[in-house]
């Protein structure tokens, strides 16, 4: 069984109607850029299902930018070499999403702690809190800040799940879910 | 004093910080340079400091953090004011920018 984290309501899974993202970990390389370049084409893909240049179309081009982004800067910061594959769809007025990736295990266990002291509490509060103790210590690196800006000030519920590696000492199998209302 | 790249630029006119583009860089040192620059403004300890941020389309929360962590810097000297002015027609500003009158609510936030 995964361990799951956050609004488990939201973890499921990505079927007919999906749209699939694979950045591969090639010889390229996947780069900081490469964020903002897939967050900008699925904010650009999913703001055409409003009337091009009206206020709506606007609002969901940037928050669908703004969630995917923030998500995959996390994936390509902690990430165990692999690919990132991401999974879209709107359903209901709501767009979802999921971020799969690999990490290693100290660094699941480091995110876990993470999680686990992001439940329970108001994440608006949450969020100013950290930011005082961020400002207070500058070797707190600001970690949970983008998790806690998304859901603060964009409604946006997040789940995590993950998997234990099938051999020892292997990474682990992480998925970010997130859903974003549209309305 | 400026700093420009092909997404963003930076620049002072007395103690205005002119703020333009997409900013997404990749964490707390990345940003340093800006922070540099910010407290540059700071240190020449104007009555007023006004962060322009009407040209800003994105700004990421590491970002947002570098305008918090500065916002704390200005409510340090009490006899420092301090003005944002913003855009409603960019979602992220906002949603996000009325957090900093919560760490400092004698800012004053202005929307354009």
């Amino acid at each position: 069984m995964p361990q799951q984290f956050g609004n488990t309501d939201v973890i499921r899974t990505f079927g007919d109607g999906s749209l699939r993202l694979r950045l591969f970990d090639g010889p390229l390389g996947l780069a900081w850029k490469h964020c903002g370049i897939t967050s900008d084409f699925l904010g650009d893909i999913y703001s055409a299902l409003s009337t091009q240049g009206s206020i709506e179309a606007n609002e969901i081009r940037h928050n669908v930018t703004y969630l995917v982004n923030e998500i995959l800067e996390n994936a390509l910061k902690f990430k165990a070499p692999g690919d990132i594959v991401i999974d879209t769809l709107v359903e209901d007025g709501r767009f979802r999403l999921r971020i799969a990736n690999l990490i290693s295990e100290e660094g699941a266990l480091r995110f876990q702690e993470v999680l686990s002291g992001l439940q329970g509490r108001d994440p608006s509060d949450l969020l100013i809190e950290r930011i005082e103790r961020n400002a207070a210590d500058p070797t707190e690196t600001g970690s949970g800040l983008g998790l806690l800006t998304l859901m603060s000030d964009y409604g946006v519920q997040l789940g995590w799940d993950f998997r234990k590696p099938a051999e020892e000492n292997g990474p682990v199998q992480l998925g970010t879910y997130a859903v974003l209302s549209l309305a | 004093m400026e700093i420009k790249t092909t997404e963003y630029r930076i620049w002072v006119e007395d103690a205005v910080i002119h703020y333009e583009g997409t900013m997404r860089l990749s964490g707390t040192e990345a940003y340093q340079p800006i922070m540099e620059l910010m407290h540059n403004v700071l240190n020449s300890e104007p009555e007023e400091i006004t962060l322009d941020l009407v040209g800003l389309d994105f700004l990421n929360s590491s970002g947002i953090n570098l305008l918090a962590r500065f916002t704390i810097e200005v409510r340090k000297q009490k006899s420092m004011a301090i003005l944002v002015k913003g855009s409603t027609r960019i979602p992220w500003q906002s949603k996000s920018l009325p957090n900093l009158r919560k760490l400092h609510p004698s800012l004053q936030l202005n929307f354009v």
